[in-house]
């Protein structure tokens, strides 16, 4: 009497939504396949015990093709992020991977950075994105981004406070084709900014992406909103006008709840499309969760494709069950 | 009436499952250029959207055939049938026993008891009878019993159809009249193995239509159903919304498939309005 419980339950959920079924007999198992075939719907799980009776998890409609649902550029294994380093300058009180002067850099490497690239496009990867941490921490940021921009467009991620001396003569030495700036600001004024980030902050920031426009790099903006602060859109969005910033290249996101932050955007592994992220520990599902054990994909950094090979299969695996959940964070 | 000069054509469909909701989007979705620009209205009942189509509240009307019969009468035939699912120009009713009866044709139906789903369906209730009288059998003496499940909704949701069955499975009716498409989601009965087999299936005749006033302008109906005729079961876009919906192209209207369904308007003194 499956197909019964079957015809009265599903026809009435919603696309997407998913019911429970017993099952007393392996045939019953194969009527709710042939049925699922036959009517449009999709057996999402079994979970038999011994004796071949079990649970069935049935879903109302066809699971539908990531492709016509995410864009080609954000589909898993399209970005690789690559956190550099974990040390920073700023010890942000939201930051997703509790970065601080204190904090142990646990650097990529420009070997290991060089080979991971060179997999990483011969897989099929189409942007890279090179995060921390801070970046300009980094004596050889230059060599980095230039080994990275050689092989694939590049945006790196700063707080833009460091385009000084040392920090500027690296600047400058970086390719401005096919490599982008991506610099944090995240107020309008210096108050909100500075609350979460420290005090001057805001001032250095801006005065960086000033050097960066000046020096014709291609620079975006990202802003992470806390939900107890006036996010006052509309003057962030005109202060980034006023720069010549392009709305394409004003982010704005949420807060992560992970790392040091203490509220935020609460996600699991399942309910984020992933953006396969290298650090010096691992390789991870996406970068919001680059501390979160339930994230970690691989202890194993290279060989790179076969971990970009298992995202892109568990992420098919977790379509079909999980669409009505799953979905994007933009870190950039 | 005519459609507002730039105003999107207005659709009105009966919401009979949450999946309305994403099939219509993905219509819309579909229609989204100058020509056809498309927007749509649900209603709860067909009876309402029978209004609201002479009303003039909407453009077109997505009609069960007891609809569209309904909105030929109400207007004196003054609508326009526009275009309807190649399900629909081949529905069927189906009479199904339980399995080792070995009854066969309306003969063997005539002395049973016979279960009928919602009286406002015409697929287990209205035509079930007008193709038994048809066939011979003395309906006004027939042992009838009725689920009527899902009045409004014009049999839309099959739990009528449901009751049916589950009425021959526990021994409570002898035969169920059961839609085409009921039948042919249990996989003609080999999806419930051992438990219910075919007495006698009626001709084919039409079901739903998409129907508009006969003021409609030719210049606003035809992109519009040119459009929907396009629709391709190849494009994994259009493939959804007809699976969802329940056809694998859209086809021009087959009017001769109403004309059972008319005759046992009359037949059975079925209110025009519901």
């Amino acid at each position: 009497m499956v197909v019964m419980a079957l015809m009265r339950t599903v026809e009435q959920m919603a696309e997407g939504d998913t019911a429970e079924f017993a099952v007393a007999s392996a045939s019953e198992l194969e009527l709710v396949r042939r049925w699922c075939e036959k009517t449009g719907n999709t057996l999402v799980s079994t979970l038999m015990a011994e004796q071949d009776t079990g649970h069935v998890t049935v879903g109302r409609g066809r699971p539908r093709n990531p492709g016509s649902m995410i864009p080609a550029d954000r589909m898993p294994g399209a970005r690789l992020w690559l956190y550099t380093n974990f040390h920073c300058n700023l010890a942000c009180d939201y930051c997703c991977v509790a970065s601080s002067p204190k904090t142990d850099p646990r650097l990529l490497g420009i070997d290991t950075i060089q080979a991971l690239v060179t997999e990483a496009a011969d897989w099929g990867v189409r942007e890279l994105y090179l995060t921390g941490g801070e970046p300009f921490l980094l004596p050889d940021i230059d060599v980095i981004v230039r080994a990275c921009a050689d092989r694939l467009p590049t945006t790196l991620l700063t707080n833009g406070m460091l385009f000084r001396g040392h920090g500027l003569r690296k600047l400058q030495a970086m390719p401005r084709q096919g490599f982008a700036l991506q610099i944090s600001v995240d107020s309008p004024t210096a108050e909100v900014h500075d609350s979460h980030r420290g005090a001057g902050s805001w001032e250095r920031a801006l005065a960086g992406i000033r050097v960066a426009l000046d020096e014709g790099f291609t620079v975006r903006v990202a802003a992470t909103i806390s939900a107890h602060d006036d996010p006052a859109l509309d003057e962030l969005h005109a202060l980034f006008d006023g720069l010549g910033i392009p709305r394409a290249d004003q982010v704005i996101r949420p807060i992560a709840h992970q790392g040091v932050a203490e509220e935020g955007v609460a996600f699991t592994r399942e309910s984020l499309i992933p953006e396969v992220t290298v650090t010096a520990d691992g390789i991870y599902w996406h970068p919001v969760a680059a501390l979160d054990e339930n994230a970690l994909v691989s202890r194993q950094i290279l060989p790179l494709a076969p971990a970009l090979d298992r995202v892109s299969e568990l992420f098919t695996q977790q379509w079909s069950s999980a669409t009505a959940t799953t979905s994007m964070f933009a870190c950039a | 009436m005519s459609k507002l000069v730039g105003a999107p054509l207005l659709i009105g469909a009966v919401a009979y499952t949450p999946n309305v909701v994403p099939i219509w989007e993905g219509i819309r979705e579909y229609f989204d250029e100058p020509e056809t620009a498309m927007d749509f209205v649900l209603f709860s009942n067909y009876g309402r959207l029978v209004d609201a189509l002479q009303a003039g509240m909407i453009d077109i009307a997505w009609n069960t055939n007891l609809a569209y019969a309904r909105a030929v009468l109400q207007t004196d035939g003054h609508v326009r049938p526009l275009a309807m699912r190649d399900t629909d120009a081949t529905f069927s009713t189906v009479f199904v026993a339980a399995a080792g009866s070995g009854w066969s044709g309306p003969g063997d139906i005539a002395t049973r008891r016979l279960v009928l789903g919602s009286a406002d369906s015409a697929h287990a209730a209205i035509l079930p009878l007008h193709y038994l009288r048809e066939a011979g059998v003395d309906v006004d003496h027939l042992h009838i019993q009725r689920f009527n499940s899902d009045i409004g909704k014009h049999g839309d949701t099959g739990r009528s159809e449901l009751d049916a069955i589950d009425a021959v499975l526990a021994g409570d009716a002898d035969v169920a009249a059961i839609g085409i498409t009921v039948w042919e989601n249990i996989g003609r009965g080999d999806l419930m193995p051992g438990m219910l087999e075919p007495v006698w299936q009626t001709e084919t005749y039409s079901h739903c239509m998409f129907t508009a006033l006969d003021t409609l302008p030719e210049s606003v109906y035809a992109p519009w159903v040119s459009k929907l005729l396009a629709m391709d079961w190849e494009v994994p876009a259009h493939r959804r919304i007809l699976e969802l919906e329940g056809l694998t192209r859209w086809v021009e209207p087959h009017l001769e498939g109403y004309n059972g369904l008319f005759a046992a308007i009359k037949e059975q003194g079925v209110d025009a309005r519901w």
